[in-house]
């Protein structure tokens, strides 16, 4: 059993049940993975609603949080598309906001990581690319196919190139969804291993313990910078759907 | 990547053991495609949840409470770019007040200057005159003294000749005579 072993490393992303619903046939019970959703959801919520509970001039600092996470996300938004991105805004900030929240609360021990789940983070992956695609066809038209076909390319390398742009296009969603899921996969599963270790080797254990820490600290970093670049990614291609000549 | 496929190596064996023993979790719990329906159902209503309270709630204020501040900051800038100007304003008018007044001051200095020195000339040439008139009037005195004086002196010769011509002589003589006499 999964639970008898102490140092199997991937337990922690199993899914239980906690409560069993069954709709049409269809299991879509409430989860400790529906559990941790609803945990990033309250963690965004209650930053929000305490940061703006007392709307002041001179901003007190969960008002401070509040504000600076918009304004990250608002000049992220500018810098990489422009005031066409404002539209954007309340789905990018959403999700930075519900990523951000997942991979943190995912760190606490005995926790579990939402975005760990390759579905999750491919449902965001794949909505993201069939919303840039259709945005795309209907901001240009015909005129989005250009993106597979770089300007200032010769025609004779164009069988070439066009393919290499297709594929590359439509892998961006899988990139985009593993890139996350793997990093929170692989960074809690050693994390894990290495809190094994600790136990294993009893009195020395502290060398595992030095080095957990140091990974707790990197992984930390990384719980921020992965949510940063699935959004600042998705900023991206909804760049190039906007303006599919650069 | 290349961390994930350690992580694949280092569970391998547990996960194979897991598959033999014929556990439900065979392999990744990521890989159990029956988990799918609710994973998707719960982030679905989640996310949506999240955007509408992002999209109807937290943007609008905070972009007002930004812009808010932004305004503010503006209009305090403006309002201390107004009042340096009025300062400057008021501090040239200033300037340009004592100026005219240091002006107006020196020419009231020069006209009074001038007006004390007319008024002491005056003065002076008045008191000239008073004393040239009294000094002519003091020199006519004397004169008129000196006539009255000298009628004094002859009419008293006269009167001591007279006596003592009387006392030699009978006749006495009269004044015209004397007078010749004494010339």
């Amino acid at each position: 059993m999964a639970a008898d072993n102490p140092i199997d490393p991937i337990h922690q992303f199993e899914i239980s049940k906690i409560a069993d619903i069954q709709l049409g046939g269809i299991d879509i019970s409430f989860t400790n993975s529906s559990l941790f959703m609803v945990f990033a959801l309250a963690a965004t919520m209650a930053l929000f609603v305490i940061g703006l509970s007392k709307k002041s001039i001179i901003p007190n600092r969960m008002q401070m949080l509040s504000e600076l996470s918009y304004n990250f996300i608002a000049n992220m938004l500018r810098d990489q598309v422009g005031d066409q991105g404002r539209a954007y805004f309340p789905f990018i900030f959403s999700l930075f906001m519900f990523i951000f929240f997942c991979n943190f609360i995912g760190l606490i021990p005995y926790t579990f990581t939402v975005t760990s789940h390759l579905i999750v983070t491919f449902a965001f992956a794949g909505l993201i690319f069939v919303a840039v695609t259709i945005i795309g066809f209907v901001k240009n038209g015909l005129g989005y196919l250009r993106i597979f076909y770089p300007s200032g390319i010769p025609i004779f390398l164009a069988p070439l190139i066009v393919p290499i742009e297709i594929i590359s296009y439509l892998s961006k969603p899988i990139s985009l969804s593993v890139r996350l899921c793997a990093n929170m996969l692989a960074g809690h599963s050693i994390l894990k291993i290495f809190a094994g270790f600790i136990v294993m080797l009893g009195f020395l254990g502290f060398a595992p313990l030095v080095f957990l820490v140091v990974l707790y600290a990197l992984e930390t970093l990384i719980a921020a910078l992965q949510a940063y670049i699935f959004t600042i990614l998705t900023c991206i291609y909804l760049n190039d759907a906007l303006h599919p000549d650069h | 990547m290349k961390i994930l496929l350690k992580v694949f190596l280092l569970t391998a064996p547990i996960n194979f053991a897991y598959a033999a023993e014929g556990q439900k979790s065979a392999g990744l719990p990521q890989m159990d495609i029956t988990t799918f329906p609710s994973q998707l159902f719960w982030l679905v209503i989640t996310f949506s949840l999240l955007y509408l309270f992002m999209w109807k709630f937290v943007i609008p204020r905070l972009g007002a409470t930004i812009e808010e501040r932004r305004d503010k900051i503006s209009n305090d800038i403006n309002d201390a770019d107004n009042l340096n100007t009025e300062a400057t304003d008021i501090l040239k008018k200033y300037d340009e007040q004592m100026a005219s007044a240091s002006q107006e001051s020196n020419e009231i200095i020069t006209n009074s200057k001038k007006a004390m020195l007319d008024h002491l000339e005056m003065l002076k040439k008045e008191n000239e005159e008073k004393v040239n008139s009294l000094i002519s009037e003091s020199q006519a005195k004397i004169k008129a003294q000196e006539e009255k004086s000298k009628i004094e002196i002859r009419n008293a010769t006269l009167d001591t000749v007279k006596a003592i011509v009387s006392r030699y002589i009978e006749n006495i003589p009269s004044d015209e005579e004397i007078n010749k006499k004494l010339n």
